[in-house]
């Protein structure tokens, strides 16, 4: 009798795709506890300025077990995606694996330039999150600070073979912290001044705005370096459209005498320069084939910026040159102590 | 914060209770053990010894172990989830610090190695046999048993070896030999691609002693106690409660980093002396674990000392019986205030019991605690380090600890990175300071001294030194 019922307790186990309680709500606006098999939904956006996040890399994994008492790790599968244009992405449900308990459900999202978002812990503390959602999530991807810990993101960021080959530009960076580290038995220095960030600056409405463009952008930092405390900057890539109708904005932040010296740096760089100084302290314009640039320091703030536009929607100079005087305003209000500088 | 560990463990734990005697997992694997080792390995000399040896990044540099290199370990780590850190590419490749983490979360596999994973002190300093032994079966169970084994389940075997012994066993892959073999063999070998594999090798036997040595800040393993909880709906999904809290609420990002590194004089000495200093020593006397609770007794009279299944902790003299007859009974506080167990009075029966919030609260004590001694067992494997300083055309060797008898190598390095074995000698016991070995200046610009025997106690030790930055190669004759 007992091997019966102990036959029939097995079954039962088998027929319903064993699986723990997952530990996330099946909405945010649901008290019902979500399913670990899926399938899951969500937007990404950017934290500091709640556009969506495109192209961000979505990497889910469904780990499972098996054994009675002695438990063992009985395999994993991972779905690997992107956010689509409006930064929304989809992670498909994972069927039962025959023989085995699902135990555990795990979600990255990342993207070069921002903190990586996990859907069990928080970056900040490491806590456990609770706001995870299967359906409808919400996730705001922070913007990578230098004064974060490569050593700390590396971790957090765990592993998986598609992620490990897009964040292992930041090894070289975490052993030089270690190395730092040990001899200092210190951690990472501390943050320092007011941080600005380049999506603060300039959003899509100023350029349209601006330029009446109609189209639509997807936003993020630039590729080719990725945010630090003393550099930031924002792509507004036009949809559908060639390179002409796009912005980019790079933003440094340094102490005074350095920041003059990569204003200068930048306007060396720069062909047919038009030395304008009517924004900040010094200012110059310059149009390179078909793309218009504006470029201003602030001395006093330690500030150096440089808008670029492409000619089909910078159709003049001047466009060019009231989006970096939008952008100067915007830095006035948010740094509002000149002389002061990090 | 505790507010949300609370919500955090109703939402993820929907559990029952059943005290059926079978084998605990330990810390999990994947979560609990991997956040330990990560942390102890981050606060140890080992990213600055792989530096110095010529990784580079250290923790952080790449090492590949080729899958036809070792099946089995690469199968097994393709088993674990690829979020948690532990899972190489399909090169086999990933950092130091993962392969720590791997060899973390791998020590339970195959499954039966789990019950290699307790020391009971107290058995082992009565002349006992104090690893695991699995508790006589009631006829339900043994019937049980005989139904999961015809299913193709497994059960557990009947004794396991004790925790300290199991490092040295040889039935154990990631055994201590194999470490230092490993290591020694991480400065030796030819190629760099050799080296990183073997590295690579060390590094995973490292973090599965680390996780032996964990498992010693769980009650039930210092205790000799393998009761179960289910953990799911599934009803073959039993476990330590205990362990499955840890994971909830820490998980592997959550573990916290030491906050002092504990010095032994050997690997035995983190588990356990003979002045109960060891981790398993500290546990053992300072928590009760879920199986190990003080038996229930009458209410009547005074409590009497035998409803302890150890000594320690002990019960206070007078327990709070009035508030211990309310529904949710009361708590067992120990001097320090932390949670012990509940107790409570029903029937004229004082029953004692944990709950979620009293065992989140002794995993936050033990952790701590258990990363501490996990650091310093790294260090301790590390340990070894010879001074190397040139005089003229000769260099000598020296070592800050004293050495017992062994072999040094010296080991050449040229421009393409390849490293030939140039001299191996045997070398004389040394006290701390002394000269181990004088042998004339290379030619080359990159060598190392790998010594590998006993230091002045009998440890096993590998040590390195490598060659002053400032000194010039010798010129070839």
């Amino acid at each position: 009798m007992l091997s019966v019922l102990a036959l029939a307790t097995a079954w039962t186990g088998c027929a319903t795709a064993p699986s723990r309680v997952a530990p996330f709500r099946q909405r945010s606006d649901s008290a019902e506890s979500g399913q670990l098999a899926g399938p899951f939904s969500g937007d990404v956006v950017d934290a500091a300025t709640r556009t969506p996040v495109v192209g961000a890399f979505v990497y889910a994994t469904w780990s499972y077990e098996a054994g009675t008492g002695f438990v063992i790790p009985a395999g994993a599968r991972e779905f690997a995606g992107a956010t689509d244009s409006r930064g929304h992405y989809n992670v498909p449900a994972m069927p039962h694996v025959p023989g085995t308990r699902l135990v555990e459900f795990n979600l990255l999202v990342y993207k070069r330039g921002f903190v990586a978002y996990r859907s069990d812990r928080r970056f900040g503390d490491f806590g456990p999150r609770m706001d995870f959602a299967q359906q409808n999530n919400q996730v705001a991807l922070e913007r990578w600070r230098d004064d974060y810990s490569h050593i700390r993101h590396v971790r957090y960021v765990g592993g998986g073979a598609a992620m490990a080959a897009l964040t292992q530009w930041e090894l070289a960076d975490a052993a030089e912290e270690q190395t730092a580290r040990n001899r200092t038995a210190g951690g990472p220095r501390p943050s320092s001044g007011t941080l600005v960030v380049s999506a603060q600056l300039l959003s899509e409405q100023d350029i349209r705005e601006i330029t009446k463009f109609d189209g639509k952008f997807e936003t993020g930092p630039l590729q080719d370096e990725p945010d630090t405390a003393t550099y930031s900057s924002q792509h507004f890539k036009a949809i559908g459209r060639e390179e002409t109708w796009d912005v980019a904005l790079r933003v440094w932040r340094l102490p005074s005498a350095k920041a003059s010296e990569r204003y200068d740096e930048l306007r060396g760089q720069m062909p047919a320069v038009d030395e304008k100084d009517d924004i900040a302290t010094k200012s110059f314009l310059t149009t390179a084939g078909e793309i218009r640039g504006v470029g201003f320091v602030d001395a006093g703030r330690g500030v150096v910026a440089i808008v670029t536009c492409g000619t089909s929607i910078c159709s003049s100079p001047d466009q060019a040159s009231a989006m970096a005087k939008a952008i100067y305003a915007k830095l006035q209000k948010l740094l509002p102590a000149v002389g002061v500088t990090p | 914060m505790k507010r949300m560990m609370k919500t955090l463990l109703v939402v993820g734990l929907s559990l029952v209770a059943v005290g059926q005697p079978q084998t605990a997992a330990a810390w999990e694997a994947q979560t609990t053990q991997v956040g330990l080792a990560e942390q102890a390995a981050l606060a140890s000399v080992v990213h600055d010894r792989l530096v110095s040896l010529g990784f580079k990044g250290g923790l952080f540099e790449l090492l590949t172990v080729p899958p036809a290199d070792a099946p089995e370990l690469l199968a097994a780590l393709a088993r674990l989830s690829p979020s948690h850190g532990t899972t190489p590419d399909k090169r086999g490749q990933q950092t130091a610090l993962s392969w720590i983490a791997a060899g973390a979360a791998v020590a339970d596999a195959p499954a039966e190695f789990a019950v290699n994973h307790y020391f009971d002190p107290a058995l082992a300093a009565a002349g006992k046999f104090a690893g695991y032994q699995r508790p006589e079966a009631s006829a339900v169970n043994r019937l049980s048993d005989a139904v999961r084994r015809q299913m193709g389940r497994m059960t557990s075997p009947k004794v396991g070896v004790a925790a300290p012994d199991w490092l040295n066993d040889k039935a154990n892959p990631f055994n201590l030999a194999a470490f230092y073999d490993q290591y020694s063999k991480a400065i030796t070998a030819a190629s760099p691609g050799e080296r990183a594999r073997h590295m690579a090798a060390a590094l995973t036997a490292l973090g599965a002693t680390l996780h032996v040595l964990g498992d010693m800040g769980t009650p039930a393993h210092v205790r000799s106690d393998g009761s179960l909880d289910y953990l799911g709906a599934d009803p073959d999904d039993y476990g330590s409660r205990f362990e499955r809290i840890a994971a909830l609420a820490f998980g592997r990002l959550g573990v916290p980093a030491p906050s002092q590194v504990i010095t032994r004089g050997s690997v035995r000495e983190f588990f356990t002396t003979t002045d109960g200093k060891g981790l398993a020593d500290i546990t053992a006397r300072s928590y009760f674990s879920a199986g190990t609770l003080p038996h229930s007794v009458s209410s009547d009279g005074a409590v009497p000392a035998s409803v302890l299944v150890r000594p320690a902790p002990a019960l206070p003299t007078r327990l709070n019986l009035m508030a211990a007859s309310g529904a949710d009974g009361t708590i067992l506080r120990n001097s320090a205030g932390m949670c012990l167990a509940r107790y409570r009075v029903a029937q004229g029966m004082l029953a004692f019991f944990t709950d979620d919030e009293c065992q989140l609260e002794q995993i936050s004590a033990t952790l701590p605690t258990t990363v501490n001694y996990q650091t310093g067992l790294t260090n301790y494997l590390f340990r070894g380090q010879l001074a190397v300083t040139v005089e003229s055309a000769e260099f000598s060797v020296r070592s800050a600890t004293a050495m017992g008898e062994g072999s040094l190598s010296l080991i050449t390095e040229d421009a393409q990175g390849t490293r030939t074995v140039a001299q191996v000698r045997r070398t004389a016991a040394a006290a701390a300071g002394a000269d181990i070995a004088r042998l004339p200046v290379p030619t080359t610009a990159v060598w190392f001294v790998v010594w590998t025997g006993v230091d002045g106690t009998n440890q096993p030790l590998v040590a390195v030194g490598t060659a002053p930055k400032t000194v010039a190669p010798a010129v070839e004759k």
